[in-house]
């Protein structure tokens, strides 16, 4: 190759190692750790926080709104988003996830809350039960504030948003439509909320609180309501229709026959898939319902040898509840948050045994499916298994 | 709640962070016989090389292409050691290398690597972009990159071997010739066309400053390595590069424990003695690879802080943090054909090459005018369900620029960011993307710091400048282990940014560790 001038100096290295000695030389010998990117990821996700229930009262005949004010900092969280809460009652030590029905922008100010709403259960579920009827004001909790996807995403969402409630589904889309009313989220927002008999309607005075000219509320009952004048049945694909615009992007938010029924509604009307977001599903309420489920281990249960860093102990786990459960009934560990298979926080490595995972709930990567890592909220055991948790 | 005893009584080596560094630290100490912890504050491997799950679909989280991979006829060093190790991944090769779009100066053009590190194939798509009736900008252009590439396997041999002074200017002449100069030094004495120079420019924002300030080593290693041998990603994503690390580790006898968050390297004696969870447990061991920063570990992490000698604190401080990242990945609801989207990767310049301008644009909260674009898809057809494509668009900022980002900010920032690149890339590609959004994740120095603790959420460690050379970190590294019983992994180490160089970063850090080790032996001091 042609000989550049400069290659003939061979004090290169030496000149750039005094260099850099040069620039030590220079610096400062005082610490300057400045982390501002460090300290705002901290404190939008600043992982589980105390919660003190300030104030519980009724959201509906049969639902309750609680409020938490924290001692520690409340994340300004995504309106539509849930929190966690870790509940320990009879020495379990169980989380479940709940659509914050309060505005982000009441994480700040003077007195910052985060507010869920829940219904009476219609039945078992101890913990829906305690949480209705036992949970007062001073009680404290763990909880997680501001997780998961089903927010407005200006740069994919369509400028007019149609929700399509059902129940206490409604509850992130109060949050919505609180923000936009405040001036904080920038969408049009149409919510239909099915309901049997205004009785069941949940949050109503918030909602219409909340109306203004780019939040509006369409109440849609199905039962039998006389002297009733606004819109009646089901939210099916003319009550739909009615309320769309152009481009409209749906959230969906309910219990899941109403999920399949829109979804249907949906689909008839040719919505793209882009313009629907359902919220996640939540644990099933019956896995032996789906498809591939082994139908004669249902009422089984197994030994689940559990792996907590070197130590190793044995705990019963029912075929037909997930492995997270078996982990909470045995007082055990487990991060959880979504409950749906979607978040991840509950990944762990299955050592051995065959198991189920729910196909409406899995969210495992392909990688981690070769190598047997699970979501423990979303995958059942069908015979005895090990599997390692994390510390 | 629980007595439970979590860890042994003691490891030879605790590896703080299971990133891609952290998990070669650990392998390369496993493979040795050593008892090794590996303490992940996430709840996967990887660090910033994983993947995640929107709507059903499994999506890459960063990972453009991975370098020193080579086809398996021709194994380059990443490879090699994955082999070595037993870690096996199923790469795919990366078709083109870039292509490379100018607004202003009006080149388009597609660039592809060469095989086993025969350059004639860029340098002459490289020369056709300019005008060159007579040849000359193909010879002086495949001439550059032919230095690259001896600089390149000079660079190699090195880093593994020590040599004399004398011995190495008979045998690496063009290393040592250029070791002291910058890019920009090195790339004028070829004198080339301004728009071959630009084309030549598109890596330049992987590895550091400006061509002014900016080591000509480093910018040779990377151009020999991408076009001389092309790059490569794992059909699984980086994920499955980051598991099968992590399960090979434990196979060879690593204790690894995800969502454990380590605060404190205890010292004692001027030794490492420990470390300090989050939940307040200890583990006992002498020797730590620490994946923090050491901008962090130092000022942060050390206890006591006495421990710290003065000499560390001016080391961190000399160095510049590098450059962090804002990515829009998008999931859309095409395929590549029917978006008309043609190129794996894309350099874009819609406002010019103008390094400087970038650059210092680089140091505000955005917009920002010198992009990266990548469609997953035309190198791993069928990664996700037909009919849709992931398509990132991706900027280096430096961390100077989000230094005022605060809680209530950050949307906003967030959003103009995304709508210049989502807008930028629209125009570009004649495809209004808008309309084909399944999935958005917007990726921020935030979200970085959120997922991996990384200082400032810094990708890059520290820069790449003339100040901070990679010959003089090689030269001076052995008087930079501060405290016995302590070294690095990541980014931040000698070989710096990049996955490829991560795994590099990764072995070193297990390398001093290993030598220390047996240093402690041969003295008979072992506790």
């Amino acid at each position: 190759m042609k000989v550049k001038g400069f290659l003939k100096d061979v004090g290169g290295a030496s000149a750039v190692t005094k260099r850099r000695q040069a620039a030590y030389d220079r610096a400062s010998a005082k610490p300057a750790h400045k982390d501002p990117m460090g300290a705002v990821a901290k404190a939008l996700h600043p992982g589980l926080i105390p919660l003190t229930v300030e104030s519980v009262r009724p959201a509906s005949k049969t639902a309750k709104t609680i409020r938490f004010t924290s001692e520690a900092h409340l994340p300004y969280f995504r309106a539509g988003q849930f929190l966690t809460l870790v509940i320990e009652r009879d020495g379990y030590r169980v989380t479940r996830p709940y659509s914050i029905s309060s505005a982000p922008y009441e994480t700040r100010g003077e007195h910052p809350c985060v507010e869920i709403t829940v219904r009476r259960p219609k039945e078992g579920g101890f913990i829906a039960n305690y949480l209705y009827d036992e949970v007062r004001a001073g009680d404290t909790f763990l909880g997680e504030v501001g997780l998961g996807e089903f927010h407005y995403e200006a740069l994919r969402d369509a400028r007019h948003v149609v929700a399509a409630a059902g129940g206490s589904g409604i509850t992130p889309f109060v949050s919505m439509a609180k923000e936009i009313k405040n001036g904080r989220e920038d969408f049009d927002l149409t919510i239909l909320y099915g309901s049997v008999s205004e009785d069941d309607i949940v949050l109503r005075e918030e909602l219409e609180a909340a109306a203004c000219d780019r939040v509006h509320v369409v109440h849609v009952l199905s039962g039998d309501n006389p002297g009733w004048t606004g819109e009646k049945g089901f939210l099916n694909r003319d009550i739909i229709k009615k309320y769309s615009a152009e481009d409209t992007t749906y959230f969906v938010c309910g219990p899941q026959v109403m999920y399949d029924f829109v979804q249907k509604e949906l689909e008839a009307l040719s919505v793209p898939k882009r313009r629907v977001r359902f919220e996640v599903f939540g644990q099933v309420r019956d896995i032996t319902a789906f498809a591939g489920y082994p139908q004669e281990k249902k009422d089984d249960t197994y030994r689940l040898r559990v792996r907590i860093g070197v130590s190793e102990t044995e705990i019963p786990a029912r075929a037909s509840e997930p492995i997270a459960v078996a982990l909470e009934r045995a007082g055990l560990k487990i991060h959880t948050a979504c409950r749906s298979g979607s978040c991840g926080f509950c990944r762990i490595k299955v050592l051995s045994g065959k198991y189920f995972v729910c196909p409406q709930n899995d969210g495992r990567r392909g990688a981690d499916r070769d190598f047997h890592y699970v979501h423990a909220c979303s995958t059942y055991p069908l015979g005895d298994m090990t599997v390692k948790v994390n510390i | 709640m629980e007595d439970r005893k979590h860890f042994r009584d003691s490891y030879d080596a605790v590896v703080i962070g299971g990133a891609l560094a952290g998990l070669a630290s650990a392998l390369t100490l496993a493979n040795k016989g050593k008892k090794v912890l590996v303490l992940e504050q996430h709840n996967l491997p990887g660090g910033v090389a994983t993947s995640f799950v929107r709507g059903g679909v499994e999506i890459e989280a960063t990972l453009h292409e991975m370098m020193s991979i080579g086809p398996k006829e021709c194994p380059l060093k990443i490879r090699n050691f994955f082999d070595e190790m037993g870690v096996d991944i199923e790469w795919l090769r990366v078709p083109d290398a870039y292509r490379f779009v100018d607004d202003v100066s009006g080149v388009n053009v597609l660039v592809h690597p060469g095989t086993h590190g025969n350059f004639e194939t860029p340098a002459k798509e490289i020369a056709s972009a300019c005008d060159d009736a007579d040849g000359s900008v193909y010879r002086r252009v495949l001439e550059l990159l032919q230095l690259c590439s001896r600089v390149y396997d000079s660079v190699n041999i090195l880093s593994v071997t020590h040599m004399s002074k004398p011995a190495m200017l008979l045998k690496h002449p063009d290393f040592v010739k250029t070791a002291g100069y910058s890019a920009k030094d090195v790339i004028d004495t070829f004198h080339l066309p301004k728009k071959a120079v630009d084309i030549l420019s598109a890596y330049w924002i992987y590895v550091g400053d400006t061509l002014e300030n900016l080591p000509f080593t480093i910018w040779a290693v990377l151009m020999a390595d991408y076009l001389g041998y092309g790059s490569y990603v794992p059909k699984k994503f980086s994920h499955e590069m980051a598991l099968k690390m992590a399960e090979r580790a434990i196979a060879m006898g690593a204790q690894m424990e995800f969502g454990v968050r380590v605060d404190k390297i205890l010292v004692k004696d001027g030794h490492v003695a420990g470390v300090r969870l989050a939940n307040g447990e200890e583990v006992r061991t002498r020797y730590v690879v620490c994946s923090a920063y050491p901008d962090k570990a130092y000022t942060q992490m050390i206890e006591p802080a006495s421990a710290v000698p003065e000499g560390a604190i001016k080391f961190v401080n000399a160095k510049t943090v590098g450059l962090t990242c804002f990515s829009v990945v998008l999931l859309l609801d095409g395929s590549p054909e029917e978006l008309g989207i043609r190129d794996y990767s894309t350099f874009y310049a819609p406002k010019g090459m103008d390094l400087k301008k970038i650059f210092d644009e680089c140091g505000t909260d955005g917009p920002y005018n010198y992009i990266t674009s990548i469609c997953t898809n035309l190198a791993n057809p069928g990664c996700t369900p037909e009919g849709t494509c992931i398509y990132s668009i991706t900027a280096l900022p430096k961390p100077e620029g989000w230094m005022g980002v605060t809680e209530e900010n950050y949307e906003e920032l967030k959003r103009k960011n995304a709508e210049y690149f989502i807008d930028m890339e629209s125009k570009r590609l004649g495809v209004n993307l808008r309309d084909h959004i399944l999935e958005i994740v917007i990726e921020t120095p935030v979200t970085i710091s959120h997922y991996t603790g990384a200082y400032r959420g810094s990708v890059y460690g520290y820069m790449h400048t003339m100040d901070d050379h990679i010959v003089a970190r090689l030269q001076m590294s052995e008087k930079e282990n501060y405290i016995p019983g302590l070294a690095f992994a990541g980014a931040h180490q000698i070989s710096g940014d990049g996955m490829g160089p991560a795994v590099t970063n990764g072995r070193k850090g297990a390398k001093i560790i290993l030598d220390q080790m047996a240093e402690e032996e041969r003295s008979g001091r072992k506790a």
